[in-house]
Parts: structure tokens; C-alpha cells; sequence
């Protein structure tokens, strides 16, 4: 625990712009949780840029738990002795995805309730309980690192956090990749797609904030096959929407998503930071387009009300969510750095 | 025993009957109906072919709605095999409005009825909402029927999902669905489509007909019968047995 921490540690244009974030998306949350209604949303649009928030950051999140447990389990220095700040930046962009989910649910204790009742038959209810589990796990990982324990429950905790994480990664997926009624969404496809953007982001979010060299390498490394494995796939889904005789599908791919994949993977040693932003933002396009494109297409009655297809554009309290789950994660990362971690290998800002 | 609902195509009349008795009877807020339609036009002038079909929870056997909500506040009724929703349950995920192929289920973005807890008047000396509320010991509205609140809120909260229940407090009573007594011209049957010799199953046998989206799998147990055809207008006129096939 770092005791030298001073107030003047805040008075930084980071934790200024962190400050902005919260108060503007908070007060939109807080608005939308006890006063009325914000978002662009209607009866046949029912998951927009908030839910679109959750996901990206809880794939994100994901992903760095992979890379690290990869490392703990490969025996990976370049990652293991980055073990507590990976664990910080984890759990600090789950409860990002958390504090944007409980905006979209309009309630925190709805996030409880999920667990309180269970049908086993939902891929919502796997989500939520895996994804619940994934940040006990960190949380344990993280008290066992601060109290210095280490040894006989390493391993299994790592191989426990693949397993989960993946699992969970994969889970999000089949939360769309079940829906029968809708073309776009149907299909264990969307699993694959979930769990390498998890990856990508993730291992993008690693090069991004820590960069230390042999961290960037082994990351970076990991980001570029993602990366060039998340395009392999988009083009494979491009091909199969232009030949799909599926009625009602309007196809969520287009060809100009390889772009920020491909120039990533090529040019990362050039300008990693740069790149590995240009990848998240990459990541947050597929992610956005394909659940906002499932859910364009109004079934039965809504047609009446909202026309045949519907177009979506977030609008600012929406945007503004996403500005919260970033700065809840950011916040969240910037305090555990500055009060986990002994002054060394702090995150760049 | 399972509930089911049998609409002949040939007898509406596309008046809507059922989607204003439906929204009397269970206090539905502005912006959506438990029953509504799907109309679709087709051909081109002058061979133009209009439907009108009466829509509402199917209340599918294989009900993905139910599979979806992961609180188990969708439910399949056991002795009825009517979905039903539990308002305390649901924490408004959506699952179930993504999940549902036919676009039944709505949600309360908004505390509904709200301006009816208004205590603005309108002019002096006139009533406030609120008041007339009062007055008339109304829940969420003066017009709320309160015999819908024997087996679901009057109001449903905000952040809440809601949907046709064929009117199961109705069912208790012994009643038809209100849509069904609203129609005027008994398109609308209702019964225990599980039994073979119920009016409904004679109707579907006689008949044939088909649910919405039945590729899907998704068994709804509402039945449209003898698709509209104007040549078909006249068909009760006839002798019983001709041209009678859906
Ligand atoms: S029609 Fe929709 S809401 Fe009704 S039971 Fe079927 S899936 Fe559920
Ligand atoms: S919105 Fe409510 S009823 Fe629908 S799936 Fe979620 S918890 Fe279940």
C-alpha cells in the first residue's frame, strides 16, 4: 500500500479530464436511473451505446485477464511481472462495464437480483455469473499479489481465470448468437467474433497503457495475431453476408473494418501506442455495428410503429455513458496505481 | 389444459375492437398495445392484396422469451401454459424484447400513467390530475381497471417489461380474453386448444391454419385460420363442407 500519496497527485491533467467524465456521464446515470428516460432508444431499439459500453469494456477486460493468465500459465516474465498492474487495469475496466450495465438496467441492485434468480437457460444469467466470478477471482489474485502471497494456488487461480474468461468472452456472444428471430444475431459465429475482440482489445488496452518494452513486445505480439485472426473473421462474415439468402439479414461486416486491423498489425512496432488505440476504436466498431444491426430490422407489430427498419444514432446522454464507463475504469485504474504500487511502473497517462 | 386463441382471417375486419378492449381492460400507457396488428400490402394495381392481422403474445409452448430472461421473471404457467411475467422479477435486461421473434413485448422506459400524479391544475379552481385520481381511487389513472390488478400490477413499474397475459385475470372469472368479447365479428375463439374437442382444436381441424413464424419453432398457440381471399366472402353462404380449406 502507498502511503505517499498526496493531493497534488490528483491536480493532473489526467485525473482533471477523469473528473469531467464522471461528473458529466454520472450525472446523465444518475438521471437515468431515478429521473426519466435519455436515451434513443424505443420498444423494437432496446440495446444501444450503453449496453454497447458494457460489452466493450467487459471484452476488454476479458482480454487482459487472457493475456495474463496466459503469461502466469506460459511462465511469461515480460507479463508476470506485471501481474498487479494487469490485475488493476482488469478489474478497473470490468467495474467500468458494470457502472455503465447498471445505468442500462436503471438500477444497481437489478445487477444483484440476476444472481438471486436463476434460469439456467439464459446466456444473460451465464454472463452475469461468470462475469461476477471472473472479478472475484481478480479481486483474489489482486489481495494474494498485495499481501505477497504467492505459490500453490497460482497456478490453479490462472488457469481458473482462462477458463472463466473465456468461458465468459464466449458467453456474451451466445447472449446474441441465441436470439432465433433475428438474422443478424443468430448463429454461435458471434462467439467467435466476441472472444478474439476480446483479445484484441485487451491485449491492445496492455500495449496502450503499460508501456514498457518487453511488455509491448510480448502484448504487441499477442495484439497483432488477434488482430490480423479478428480480420480473418470479419472477412469471412463479409463473404457470407454477400452470398446470404437469409431474409430479413442486413449484415453487420463491411470490407472497410479490415482497415484498422490490418494497419495495426502491420505497423505496430512504428507507433504502438497509436496503433493499439487504433485497434480498441477498431474493436468498438464491430462490437457496435453488430449489436445495433441485429436489433434494426422492427418484428411484427413494431413495424407498425417504428417502420420497417429502423437507423440508429446515439445520442449525447448515450455518448456520455460510454465517456463514464472510460473514466469509472480510468479512475478506477489511476487509484490502484496510486495506492497499490510502490511509485514503480506506473501506467502512462 | 393449455390456452389458445383462434383468429379467422376471414371474419375480421380489421377494426381493431381488440386492440382498444385490450388497452381499456389492462391499462397499457401511450406508445404501445399487448394486442395490435400486422398489416401488409402487396401486388400491384389493380390485383392489391391487404392484411390485416391481429397480433399478441403467442404464448408459444417453446416460448424463447422464457428461455432468455435470466431471472425467470417470463414463466410458462404450468396449468394453463399461458407466459406470464413477474413484474418483481424483472430487472429490464431486454432479453426477452431481443429473444421474442414476433416484437409483443414492450417496456416501460418511463414511470407510466405519470401525469396522472400530477398535482398541477390546469386553470384555477379546475381538478389536478392527481385529484381526479383520488377521486375516483384509481391507480395510475382514473380509467385503470382495477380488476386487472388481481393477478398483475394495475400499473406496471418503469424499467419493467410487460405483454398480452390473455387476459388471465379474466380467465379466473371464468371470461374470455377481453379481445374476444370485444370482436364484433367472432373472429376471435377461444378455448383449450390441448383438447381435442374443444371448439378451438375443431376450428384448427376443420380448417387448418397456422401460427406466426412456426419455421421458428417456437409452437404459438395462437392459430390464424382461412387466410383472406375476397373470394372467399361469401363462403358462409354455401353449403357446409364446400370450399371451406384454410
Ligand atoms: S410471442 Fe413472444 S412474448 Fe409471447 S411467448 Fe412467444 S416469444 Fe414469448
Ligand atoms: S426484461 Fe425482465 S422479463 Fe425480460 S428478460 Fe429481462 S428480467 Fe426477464
Amino acid at each position: 500500500m502507498n502511503a505517499n500519496v498526496s493531493l497534488r497527485d490528483f491536480a493532473t491533467p489526467t485525473w482533471i479530464l477523469i473528473a469531467v467524465g464522471l461528473v458529466a456521464g454520472g450525472a446523465v446515470g444518475l438521471y437515468e436511473m431515478f429521473f426519466g428516460h435519455l436515451f434513443a432508444t424505443n420498444n423494437a431499439l432496446v440495446w444501444t451505446l450503453p449496453l454497447v459500453t458494457y460489452i466493450f469494456l467487459a471484452l476488454m477486460s476479458t482480454g487482459i485477464s487472457l493475456v495474463l493468465a496466459y503469461g502466469l500459465i506460459m511462465k511469461e516474465e515480460a507479463i508476470t511481472r506485471h501481474t498487479r498492474p494487469l490485475l488493476i487495469m482488469a478489474i478497473g475496466i470490468l467495474l467500468g462495464g458494470f457502472t455503465a450495465l447498471a445505468t442500462e438496467l436503471g438500477s444497481l441492485l437489478n445487477m444483484v437480483w440476476i444472481l438471486l434468480s436463476p434460469n439456467l437457460s439464459s446466456p444473460i444469467w451465464w454472463m452475469g455469473a461468470l462475469y461476477s466470478v471472473e472479478l472475484v477471482l481478480l479481486a483474489v489474485k489482486l489481495v494474494m499479489d498485495l499481501k505477497g502471497r504467492h505459490g500453490v494456488f497460482d497456478m490453479p487461480l490462472a488457469w481458473g481465470t482462462l477458463v472463466i474468461a473465456a468461458a465468459a468472452a464466449i458467453t456474451i456472444g451466445a447472449v446474441f448468437g441465441t436470439v432465433i428471430g433475428r438474422p443478424d444475431y443468430h448463429g454461435a459465429f458471434l462467439s467467435v467474433v466476441t472472444l478474439v475482440s476480446a483479445l484484441v482489445s485487451g491485449s491492445a488496452a496492455i500495449v496502450l497503457l503499460r508501456p514498457h518494452s518487453a511488455l509491448t513486445e510480448t502484448a504487441g505480439r499477442i495484439f497483432r495475431q488477434a488482430a490480423l485472426l479478428f480480420a480473418a473473421l470479419i472477412l469471412v462474415r463479409v463473404a457470407y453476408e454477400a452470398h446470404s439468402t437469409v431474409a430479413g439479414m442486413l449484415g453487420w461486416a463491411s470490407i472497410a473494418m479490415l482497415a484498422p486491423f490490418l494497419i495495426a498489425a502491420a505497423l505496430l512496432p512504428l507507433a504502438p501506442r497509436l496503433l493499439a488505440l487504433l485497434g480498441i476504436v477498431g474493436a468498438l466498431w464491430v462490437q457496435y455495428s453488430f449489436i445495433i444491426t441485429g436489433q434494426l430490422v422492427s418484428l411484427g407489430q413494431t413495424a407498425h410503429w417504428y417502420g420497417a427498419v429502423q437507423s440508429y444514432q446515439p445520442n449525447i446522454p448515450e455518448a456520455l455513458i460510454l465517456v463514464l464507463g472510460i473514466a469509472v475504469a480510468a479512475a478506477l485504474i489511476k487509484l490502484g496505481e496510486q495506492f497499490l504500487m510502490r511509485g514503480e511502473g506506473r501506467a502512462a497517462t | 389444459m393449455g390456452y389458445g386463441m383462434v383468429i379467422d382471417q376471414q371474419l375480421c375486419v380489421g377494426c381493431a375492437a381488440c386492440t382498444i378492449a385490450c388497452k381499456i381492460e389492462n391499462n397499457t400507457p401511450v406508445g404501445f398495445n399487448w394486442c395490435d396488428k400486422i398489416t401488409r400490402t402487396s401486388g400491384k394495381f389493380p390485383n392489391v392484396r391487404y392484411e390485416y392481422i391481429s397480433t399478441m403474445c403467442n404464448h408459444c409452448d417453446n416460448a424463447p422469451c422464457v428461455a432468455a430472461c435470466p431471472t425467470q421473471a417470463m414463466y410458462k404457467d404450468a396449468g394453463t401454459g399461458l407466459t406470464l411475467h413477474d413484474t418483481n422479477k424483472c430487472i429490464g435486461c431486454k432479453a426477452c424484447i431481443v429473444a421474442c421473434p414476433y416484437g409483443v413485448i414492450s417496456i416501460n422506459w418511463q414511470r407510466p400513467h405519470r401525469h396522472w400524479a400530477q398535482r398541477d391544475q390546469l386553470a384555477e379552481g379546475c381538478f389536478s390530475p392527481r385529484e381526479m385520481l383520488e377521486e375516483s381511487g384509481g391507480e395510475g389513472s382514473p380509467h385503470g381497471n382495477p380488476e386487472r390488478g388481481t393477478t398483475y400490477p394495475v400499473v406496471r413499474p418503469a424499467g419493467s417489461v410487460e405483454k398480452c397475459t390473455f387476459c388471465d385475470h379474466r380467465l379466473l372469472e371464468g371470461l374470455a380474453p377481453a379481445c374476444v368479447d370485444a370482436c364484433p365479428s367472432g373472429a376471435r375463439q377461444f378455448g383449450d386448444i390441448d383438447d381435442p374437442n374443444s371448439e378451438v382444436s375443431r376450428l384448427v381441424a376443420k380448417h387448418g391454419g397456422q401460427g406466426l413464424r412456426e419455421e421458428l419453432g417456437t409452437r404459438p398457440r395462437v392459430i390464424y385460420i382461412r387466410d383472406y381471399k375476397p373470394q372467399r366472402r361469401f363462403e358462409p353462404f354455401r353449403p357446409a363442407g364446400e370450399g371451406q380449406g384454410a
